[in-house]
Protein backbone atom coordinates (compact mmCIF):
# COMPACT_ATOMS: atom_id res chain seq x y z
CA UNK A 1 0.00 0.00 0.00
CA UNK A 2 1.36 3.37 -1.20
CA UNK A 3 2.14 6.14 1.74
CA UNK A 4 -1.14 8.42 0.77
CA UNK A 5 -3.11 5.71 0.88
CA UNK A 6 -2.66 4.74 4.59
CA UNK A 7 -2.98 8.64 5.58
CA UNK A 8 -6.38 8.81 3.16
CA UNK A 9 -7.19 5.82 5.52
CA UNK A 10 -6.56 6.71 8.56
CA UNK A 11 -7.92 10.21 7.99
CA UNK A 12 -11.02 9.57 6.70
CA UNK A 13 -11.50 7.09 9.22
CA UNK A 14 -10.72 9.90 12.25
CA UNK A 15 -13.06 12.03 10.20
CA UNK A 16 -15.74 9.35 10.45
CA UNK A 17 -14.97 7.93 14.08
CA UNK A 18 -14.61 12.13 15.34
CA UNK A 19 -17.68 13.38 14.43
CA UNK A 20 -19.95 10.13 14.56
CA UNK A 21 -18.55 9.58 18.33
CA UNK A 22 -19.08 13.41 18.47
CA UNK A 23 -23.04 13.17 17.14
CA UNK A 24 -23.78 9.88 19.50
CA UNK A 25 -22.87 11.98 22.67
CA UNK A 26 -25.10 15.24 21.41
CA UNK A 27 -28.12 12.34 20.56
CA UNK A 28 -27.26 10.05 23.99
CA UNK A 29 -28.76 10.69 27.49
CA UNK A 30 -29.70 14.67 27.60
CA UNK A 31 -28.83 14.07 31.31
CA UNK A 32 -25.98 12.55 31.33
CA UNK A 33 -23.05 14.84 33.53
CA UNK A 34 -25.88 16.49 34.37
CA UNK A 35 -26.22 17.28 38.49
CA UNK A 36 -27.94 14.25 39.76
CA UNK A 37 -30.59 14.25 42.96
CA UNK A 38 -32.40 11.04 43.26
CA UNK A 39 -34.02 10.68 39.71
CA UNK A 40 -34.04 14.02 39.23
CA UNK A 41 -31.17 15.64 36.84
CA UNK A 42 -30.06 19.63 36.57
CA UNK A 43 -27.65 21.77 34.83
CA UNK A 44 -26.71 25.02 36.14
CA UNK A 45 -24.59 26.55 33.19
CA UNK A 46 -26.85 25.96 30.03
CA UNK A 47 -27.32 28.74 28.09
CA UNK A 48 -23.88 30.50 29.16
CA UNK A 49 -21.04 31.09 28.39
CA UNK A 50 -19.67 28.83 30.79
CA UNK A 51 -21.40 26.06 29.09
CA UNK A 52 -18.93 23.13 26.91
CA UNK A 53 -19.27 22.61 23.74
CA UNK A 54 -21.36 19.28 24.64
CA UNK A 55 -23.53 20.40 27.12
CA UNK A 56 -24.28 23.29 24.56
CA UNK A 57 -24.69 20.85 21.88
CA UNK A 58 -27.08 18.52 24.00
CA UNK A 59 -29.25 21.59 24.91
CA UNK A 60 -29.64 22.78 21.34
CA UNK A 61 -30.87 19.35 20.53
CA UNK A 62 -33.21 18.35 23.86
CA UNK A 63 -34.22 21.64 25.22
CA UNK A 64 -32.73 25.08 22.99
CA UNK A 65 -34.22 28.25 23.82
CA UNK A 66 -33.85 26.98 27.74
CA UNK A 67 -33.26 29.59 29.90
CA UNK A 68 -30.51 30.67 32.64
CA UNK A 69 -30.58 28.90 35.85
CA UNK A 70 -31.62 32.49 37.49
CA UNK A 71 -35.07 32.48 35.41
CA UNK A 72 -35.40 29.05 35.45
CA UNK A 73 -34.88 25.75 37.02
CA UNK A 74 -35.09 22.48 34.68
CA UNK A 75 -34.93 19.49 36.36
CA UNK A 76 -35.85 16.16 34.25
CA UNK A 77 -36.20 12.54 35.71
CA UNK A 78 -36.19 9.67 33.44
CA UNK A 79 -36.10 7.12 36.00
CA UNK A 80 -38.52 6.42 39.22
CA UNK A 81 -37.09 7.04 41.95
CA UNK A 82 -36.00 3.88 42.31
CA UNK A 83 -34.07 3.76 39.23
CA UNK A 84 -35.96 1.96 37.38
CA UNK A 85 -36.74 4.04 33.41
CA UNK A 86 -40.03 5.40 33.20
CA UNK A 87 -42.90 3.24 31.58
CA UNK A 88 -45.81 5.20 29.94
CA UNK A 89 -47.35 1.29 30.43
CA UNK A 90 -46.94 1.80 34.37
CA UNK A 91 -48.66 4.39 36.81
CA UNK A 92 -46.75 6.64 39.09
CA UNK A 93 -47.00 8.37 41.95
CA UNK A 94 -45.36 11.87 42.16
CA UNK A 95 -45.32 13.61 45.46
CA UNK A 96 -43.88 16.50 47.38
CA UNK A 97 -43.71 19.21 49.33
CA UNK A 98 -43.38 23.06 48.98
CA UNK A 99 -40.93 23.99 46.33
CA UNK A 100 -39.39 27.50 47.30
CA UNK A 101 -40.12 29.13 43.52
CA UNK A 102 -42.21 31.02 42.40
CA UNK A 103 -44.19 29.20 39.95
CA UNK A 104 -43.57 25.20 39.09
CA UNK A 105 -45.08 22.71 36.34
CA UNK A 106 -44.03 19.01 35.64
CA UNK A 107 -44.90 18.19 32.06
CA UNK A 108 -44.18 14.69 30.19
CA UNK A 109 -41.93 13.89 27.21
CA UNK A 110 -40.93 11.48 25.33
CA UNK A 111 -38.20 10.99 22.76
CA UNK A 112 -35.81 14.45 22.18
CA UNK A 113 -38.33 16.16 23.86
CA UNK A 114 -41.84 15.82 22.37
CA UNK A 115 -45.23 16.19 24.11
CA UNK A 116 -47.20 13.22 23.91
CA UNK A 117 -50.65 12.68 22.03
CA UNK A 118 -53.09 11.48 24.57
CA UNK A 119 -57.21 11.34 24.54
CA UNK A 120 -57.19 13.99 27.51
CA UNK A 121 -55.23 16.71 25.97
CA UNK A 122 -53.26 17.26 28.71
CA UNK A 123 -49.46 17.26 28.86
CA UNK A 124 -48.37 19.17 32.43
CA UNK A 125 -49.68 19.36 36.08
CA UNK A 126 -49.24 23.04 36.76
CA UNK A 127 -47.98 23.58 40.71
CA UNK A 128 -51.40 25.50 41.28
CA UNK A 129 -53.70 21.88 40.56
CA UNK A 130 -52.58 19.55 43.11
CA UNK A 131 -54.38 19.86 46.56
CA UNK A 132 -52.02 20.18 49.53
CA UNK A 133 -52.07 19.03 53.29
CA UNK A 134 -51.63 21.00 56.02
CA UNK A 135 -47.74 20.81 55.68
CA UNK A 136 -48.11 22.00 51.77
CA UNK A 137 -47.69 18.33 50.62
CA UNK A 138 -49.11 17.31 47.42
CA UNK A 139 -49.32 14.32 44.80
CA UNK A 140 -50.71 13.63 41.44
CA UNK A 141 -50.49 10.52 39.70
CA UNK A 142 -48.96 9.51 36.50
CA UNK A 143 -50.80 6.67 34.49
CA UNK A 144 -51.52 5.39 30.72
CA UNK A 145 -55.31 5.22 32.00
CA UNK A 146 -57.82 8.06 33.84
CA UNK A 147 -56.89 8.33 37.43
CA UNK A 148 -57.92 9.81 40.50
CA UNK A 149 -57.23 12.95 41.56
CA UNK A 150 -54.85 15.18 39.56
CA UNK A 151 -53.83 13.09 36.49
CA UNK A 152 -51.24 12.98 34.04
CA UNK A 153 -51.34 10.68 31.12
CA UNK A 154 -48.41 8.98 30.02
CA UNK A 155 -50.33 8.31 26.25
CA UNK A 156 -49.15 4.63 26.84
CA UNK A 157 -45.53 5.02 25.20
CA UNK A 158 -42.47 2.40 26.13
CA UNK A 159 -40.45 5.10 27.84
CA UNK A 160 -40.78 9.01 28.72
CA UNK A 161 -39.09 12.24 30.93
CA UNK A 162 -40.69 14.44 33.54
CA UNK A 163 -39.27 17.85 33.40
CA UNK A 164 -39.87 19.57 36.37
CA UNK A 165 -39.55 23.36 35.91
CA UNK A 166 -39.04 26.18 38.12
CA UNK A 167 -39.37 29.58 37.15
CA UNK A 168 -37.29 32.29 40.02
CA UNK A 169 -35.90 29.40 42.13
CA UNK A 170 -34.86 29.95 45.29
CA UNK A 171 -32.19 28.31 47.89
CA UNK A 172 -30.98 24.66 47.00
CA UNK A 173 -33.17 24.34 43.81
CA UNK A 174 -31.27 27.26 42.68
CA UNK A 175 -27.60 27.47 44.15
CA UNK A 176 -27.81 23.50 45.44
CA UNK A 177 -29.52 21.00 43.13
CA UNK A 178 -27.65 17.99 44.35
CA UNK A 179 -29.26 18.61 47.98
CA UNK A 180 -32.50 20.59 47.13
CA UNK A 181 -35.71 18.86 48.29
CA UNK A 182 -37.66 17.41 45.14
CA UNK A 183 -40.46 15.46 44.49
CA UNK A 184 -40.61 11.51 44.81
CA UNK A 185 -41.53 9.01 41.75
CA UNK A 186 -43.27 5.57 42.95
CA UNK A 187 -44.16 2.89 40.53
CA UNK A 188 -47.43 2.09 41.55
CA UNK A 189 -48.04 -0.78 39.33
CA UNK A 190 -47.58 -1.67 35.56
CA UNK A 191 -50.09 -2.73 32.47
CA UNK B 1 5.42 -2.62 8.01
CA UNK B 2 4.01 -1.36 11.69
CA UNK B 3 6.63 1.76 11.30
CA UNK B 4 4.49 2.68 8.13
CA UNK B 5 1.28 2.93 9.82
CA UNK B 6 2.56 4.67 12.95
CA UNK B 7 2.07 8.01 11.55
CA UNK B 8 -0.34 7.80 9.63
CA UNK B 9 -2.45 6.27 12.46
CA UNK B 10 -1.60 9.49 14.79
CA UNK B 11 -2.49 11.51 11.73
CA UNK B 12 -6.18 9.87 12.24
CA UNK B 13 -6.00 10.47 16.01
CA UNK B 14 -5.20 13.96 15.55
CA UNK B 15 -8.14 14.05 12.69
CA UNK B 16 -10.81 12.00 14.92
CA UNK B 17 -10.09 14.36 17.95
CA UNK B 18 -10.17 17.09 16.02
CA UNK B 19 -13.83 16.31 14.04
CA UNK B 20 -15.14 15.40 17.05
CA UNK B 21 -14.92 19.28 18.20
CA UNK B 22 -15.53 20.37 15.27
CA UNK B 23 -18.72 18.69 15.14
CA UNK B 24 -19.65 19.87 18.65
CA UNK B 25 -18.92 23.75 18.09
CA UNK B 26 -21.21 23.56 15.03
CA UNK B 27 -24.10 22.11 16.44
CA UNK B 28 -25.73 24.44 18.01
CA UNK B 29 -25.29 26.94 15.34
CA UNK B 30 -27.15 24.13 12.62
CA UNK B 31 -30.10 23.45 14.93
CA UNK B 32 -30.60 27.00 16.22
CA UNK B 33 -30.24 27.73 12.07
CA UNK B 34 -33.00 25.09 11.01
CA UNK B 35 -34.86 26.26 14.07
CA UNK B 36 -35.04 30.02 13.02
CA UNK B 37 -35.94 28.94 9.93
CA UNK B 38 -38.97 26.84 11.04
CA UNK B 39 -40.40 29.56 13.27
CA UNK B 40 -39.42 32.57 11.22
CA UNK B 41 -41.23 31.25 8.08
CA UNK B 42 -40.12 33.89 5.87
CA UNK B 43 -40.74 36.41 8.39
CA UNK B 44 -38.06 38.44 10.20
CA UNK B 45 -38.15 41.43 12.41
CA UNK B 46 -41.43 41.29 13.53
CA UNK B 47 -43.34 39.57 16.52
CA UNK B 48 -45.16 36.04 15.53
CA UNK B 49 -47.84 35.03 17.82
CA UNK B 50 -48.92 31.43 18.29
CA UNK B 51 -51.04 29.10 19.61
CA UNK B 52 -50.48 27.58 22.87
CA UNK B 53 -48.26 24.46 22.50
CA UNK B 54 -49.95 21.21 22.30
CA UNK B 55 -49.25 17.69 21.06
CA UNK B 56 -49.88 18.55 17.30
CA UNK B 57 -47.93 22.13 17.90
CA UNK B 58 -44.94 21.89 18.79
CA UNK B 59 -42.67 24.12 16.81
CA UNK B 60 -39.14 23.47 19.03
CA UNK B 61 -38.37 20.98 21.45
CA UNK B 62 -39.33 20.36 25.10
CA UNK B 63 -41.96 23.12 24.77
CA UNK B 64 -43.66 24.18 27.93
CA UNK B 65 -48.08 23.52 27.38
CA UNK B 66 -48.33 26.56 30.30
CA UNK B 67 -46.71 29.02 28.16
CA UNK B 68 -47.56 31.38 25.82
CA UNK B 69 -44.47 31.92 23.56
CA UNK B 70 -44.43 34.36 21.35
CA UNK B 71 -41.22 35.03 18.69
CA UNK B 72 -39.14 37.47 16.51
CA UNK B 73 -36.79 35.76 14.52
CA UNK B 74 -34.45 39.25 14.19
CA UNK B 75 -31.61 40.03 11.92
CA UNK B 76 -29.28 42.94 12.59
CA UNK B 77 -27.69 43.02 9.28
CA UNK B 78 -29.60 46.26 8.31
CA UNK B 79 -29.50 47.76 11.75
CA UNK B 80 -30.47 47.46 15.06
CA UNK B 81 -33.92 45.82 16.25
CA UNK B 82 -35.89 47.16 18.69
CA UNK B 83 -38.26 45.05 21.42
CA UNK B 84 -41.48 46.85 23.33
CA UNK B 85 -42.38 44.40 25.42
CA UNK B 86 -45.98 44.72 26.70
CA UNK B 87 -46.19 44.11 30.68
CA UNK B 88 -48.61 41.32 31.75
CA UNK B 89 -50.22 42.45 34.89
CA UNK B 90 -50.27 39.60 37.72
CA UNK B 91 -48.53 36.94 35.46
CA UNK B 92 -45.35 35.69 35.09
CA UNK B 93 -43.43 36.75 31.69
CA UNK B 94 -40.27 37.42 30.18
CA UNK B 95 -38.14 38.66 27.37
CA UNK B 96 -34.87 36.53 26.19
CA UNK B 97 -32.78 36.57 23.25
CA UNK B 98 -30.64 33.56 22.04
CA UNK B 99 -27.97 34.26 19.72
CA UNK B 100 -26.91 32.14 16.93
CA UNK B 101 -25.14 29.95 19.33
CA UNK B 102 -27.96 29.42 21.22
CA UNK B 103 -26.66 31.32 23.98
CA UNK B 104 -28.83 33.74 25.86
CA UNK B 105 -27.87 37.22 25.79
CA UNK B 106 -30.27 38.77 27.63
CA UNK B 107 -33.31 37.84 29.99
CA UNK B 108 -35.67 40.33 31.49
CA UNK B 109 -38.72 39.52 33.14
CA UNK B 110 -41.69 41.03 35.06
CA UNK B 111 -39.42 40.33 38.13
CA UNK B 112 -36.76 42.58 36.43
CA UNK B 113 -38.60 45.45 35.10
CA UNK B 114 -40.81 45.66 38.29
CA UNK B 115 -44.09 45.17 36.32
CA UNK B 116 -43.72 48.05 33.91
CA UNK B 117 -42.71 47.09 29.81
CA UNK B 118 -39.31 46.19 28.62
CA UNK B 119 -37.67 48.17 25.67
CA UNK B 120 -34.60 46.34 24.31
CA UNK B 121 -31.78 47.87 20.98
CA UNK B 122 -30.64 44.89 19.63
CA UNK B 123 -27.44 45.72 18.23
CA UNK B 124 -23.98 44.54 17.16
CA UNK B 125 -20.72 46.55 17.88
CA UNK B 126 -20.89 50.21 16.87
CA UNK B 127 -24.39 50.05 16.62
CA UNK B 128 -26.10 53.48 17.83
CA UNK B 129 -28.78 52.91 20.45
CA UNK B 130 -32.11 55.51 20.75
CA UNK B 131 -32.96 57.07 23.85
CA UNK B 132 -34.98 54.89 26.21
CA UNK B 133 -33.82 51.50 25.29
CA UNK B 134 -31.63 49.75 27.13
CA UNK B 135 -29.12 47.97 24.56
CA UNK B 136 -28.01 44.05 24.05
CA UNK B 137 -25.01 43.80 21.97
CA UNK B 138 -24.75 40.24 19.89
CA UNK B 139 -22.03 38.71 18.40
CA UNK B 140 -23.84 37.57 15.55
CA UNK B 141 -26.81 39.25 13.40
CA UNK B 142 -29.30 36.45 13.59
CA UNK B 143 -30.94 35.30 16.64
CA UNK B 144 -34.82 35.13 18.55
CA UNK B 145 -36.43 37.24 20.66
CA UNK B 146 -38.81 34.80 22.79
CA UNK B 147 -41.25 36.22 24.86
CA UNK B 148 -42.84 33.35 27.80
CA UNK B 149 -45.73 34.68 29.56
CA UNK B 150 -47.28 32.02 32.19
CA UNK B 151 -50.64 30.80 31.64
CA UNK B 152 -52.25 30.10 35.36
CA UNK B 153 -55.73 29.37 33.64
CA UNK B 154 -55.82 28.29 29.90
CA UNK B 155 -59.16 30.32 30.09
CA UNK B 156 -56.94 33.26 30.24
CA UNK B 157 -56.44 32.83 26.80
CA UNK B 158 -57.65 35.28 25.14
CA UNK B 159 -56.82 38.04 27.44
CA UNK B 160 -53.26 37.35 27.79
CA UNK B 161 -53.50 37.17 23.90
CA UNK B 162 -54.86 40.41 23.51
CA UNK B 163 -52.32 42.39 25.68
CA UNK B 164 -49.54 40.34 23.52
CA UNK B 165 -49.70 40.95 20.87
CA UNK B 166 -49.38 44.82 21.59
CA UNK B 167 -45.45 43.87 21.64
CA UNK B 168 -43.30 44.61 19.00
CA UNK B 169 -40.05 43.43 17.12
CA UNK B 170 -39.39 46.06 14.63
CA UNK B 171 -35.53 47.07 12.72
CA UNK B 172 -34.50 50.65 13.48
Amino acid sequence: MKRWQRYGICIALGLVGGAGYAISQVRGDYTAKQISNGPWNANTIQGTEKATALIRAKVALHGIMALPAKEAMYYIAKTDSDGAPLNGKCTYTVRGGPLDARWWSVTLYHGEGWLVKNEANRWSVPGNKPVRDSDGNWSFTVSPKIANGVWLPTGGIDGFDLTLRLYHAKGNLLTDPANATLPTIKKESCA
Amino acid sequence: MKRNWLLPILVGLITAGAAWHGTLVATPYALMSAALDKIAAGRVNTFVFPQLSTADNQPIVRPSPDLSYSTCVFDLANGPVLLDIEPVPDHYWSISIFDARTDVAAVRSDRDTGGKSARLALIRKGMAVPKGYEPVALRYDKGLALIRILMTDAADFPTIDAIRRKSTCKQL
